[in-house]
């Protein structure tokens, strides 16, 4: 490798370390991603600056091209990370699937208890309960009229 | 015994209100839940002026989310059964006594079967009778049991099996297949009646054949899992 070449690289991680670690800095990472990715950023500044230890730890193992060694790490490392990603996606699919379930379920309760939709347009509601939260406190008194038929339905939220 | 009429519509303000209405003239003692599937149009406009319990789901789950939502209605309001109803007036109001007799007469789950040898003809495209086919004899592997129409979406539910739906009512496309296998592993006693069926009154009967390729393979994925884990379980047990 030339050193401009080599230098471009140790920059180029380097932005990307940089990068990772301004989304931890403002709060968008969560925190085991965060080690994660500045666990490999570092890793990778350490290659690039030193790119002997790669091909010293190929030869090592017996990986004559030392290239391959990387790519087949990385790839690895990616496909591991992306069947991680796809578990963790499927969790939150089912997550918000049941809290959409739990949002009609309690639009259909507040509608319940105050004939109206929203509670913040809603006048009647405030007849019997004092502010919007008591939606979650009156958590016993809805039982009894939902197997009635619904008495007065003006407005839909 | 309470039951329950559970309708899961997706923009189905027109065939709404005549299905409403026929299913009260032939049961009007039965309670009625629609859950609007994150419809665009004035589908839970229309069924609250219906005078229905209308539960809106803030975007499209897909029909086994829409069930899944009336499931744990139905268990949260306190439901002996429920019976599950089309929108779009395929379904015989007159036969939801039909399937809550056979709830009565012991059954835990209960499917109104288009192809039982009582029905009359229901008519079905080439492609997707040969599908049908194709599922029914995967089932009958499966669970052992012989079921003549594995789709129908026209079932009823008593308590215990709402219970477990209301939790692992299967969400994505063909999911009335897989709850069924569902509900056999899980050892609930499901029987089949003869209904019949009217062709669709709109809308389109989904037999895309690649959307249905691509379903059927995932559809093996799942019921070969579900089986596996049932093997598990029976391990564990033993």
């Amino acid at each position: 490798m030339t050193g401009r070449a080599h230098l471009l690289l140790v920059l180029l991680t380097l932005g990307v370390v940089g990068f990772v670690l301004h989304l931890v800095r403002s709060g968008r990472l969560r925190a085991k991603y965060a080690m994660l990715w500045t666990t490999v950023g570092a890793g990778l500044v350490v290659l690039a600056a030193f790119p002997a230890l790669l091909d010293r730890t190929a030869l090592e193992v017996g990986v004559l091209y030392p290239p391959a060694a990387f790519l087949m790490a990385a790839v690895a490392f990616l496909l591991v990370l992306s069947v991680h990603f796809s578990w963790e996606l499927s969790r939150l699919e089912e997550r918000t699937r049941t809290l959409a379930e739990e949002v009609a379920l309690l639009r259909d309760e507040l509608a319940q208890q105050g004939g109206g939709g929203s509670p913040s347009t809603s006048t009647t509601a405030a007849a019997d309960s004092p502010d919007v939260g008591a939606g979650h406190e009156g958590h016993e008194s809805h039982e009894n009229g939902s197997s009635a038929e619904p008495d007065s339905r003006v407005t839909g939220p | 015994m309470r039951t329950l009429v559970i309708i899961p519509a997706y923009n189905e303000q027109d065939a709404l209100p005549p299905t409403v209405q026929e299913l009260r003239s032939h049961q009007p003692d039965l309670d009625v839940v629609v859950i609007s599937d994150g419809s665009t149009d004035r589908t839970a406009t229309v069924a609250r002026s219906l005078g229905v319990r209308v539960l809106e789901l803030p975007f499209n789950l897909g029909i086994g989310g829409a069930l899944r939502t009336g499931f744990l209605f139905a268990v949260r309001n306190g439901y002996d059964a429920a019976v599950q109803f089309d929108a779009d007036g395929q379904h015989d109001p007159a036969h939801v006594k039909t399937l809550l007799d056979a709830l009565d007469g012991g059954a835990d789950m209960v499917i109104g079967s288009r192809f039982a040898e009582t029905s009359a003809r229901y008519d079905v495209g080439g492609t997707r009778r040969g599908a049908m086919r194709v599922l029914q004899i995967i089932v009958r592997l499966l669970s052992g049991r012989r079921y003549s129409d594995t789709s129908s979406g026209f079932r009823g539910f008593n308590h215990d099996v709402l219970m477990f739906f209301s939790r692992n009512y299967p969400s994505e496309y063909m999911e009335s297949v897989e709850s069924l296998i569902l509900a056999t592993f899980e050892g609930f006693r499901v029987v089949e009646v003869p209904v019949d069926m009217r062709p669709r009154a709109a809308g389109e009967a989904s037999s895309r054949r690649l959307k249905l390729a691509y379903h059927y393979l995932r559809l093996l994925l799942v019921l070969g899992s579900s089986a596996s884990r049932r093997r598990q379980v029976r391990a564990g047990v033993a």
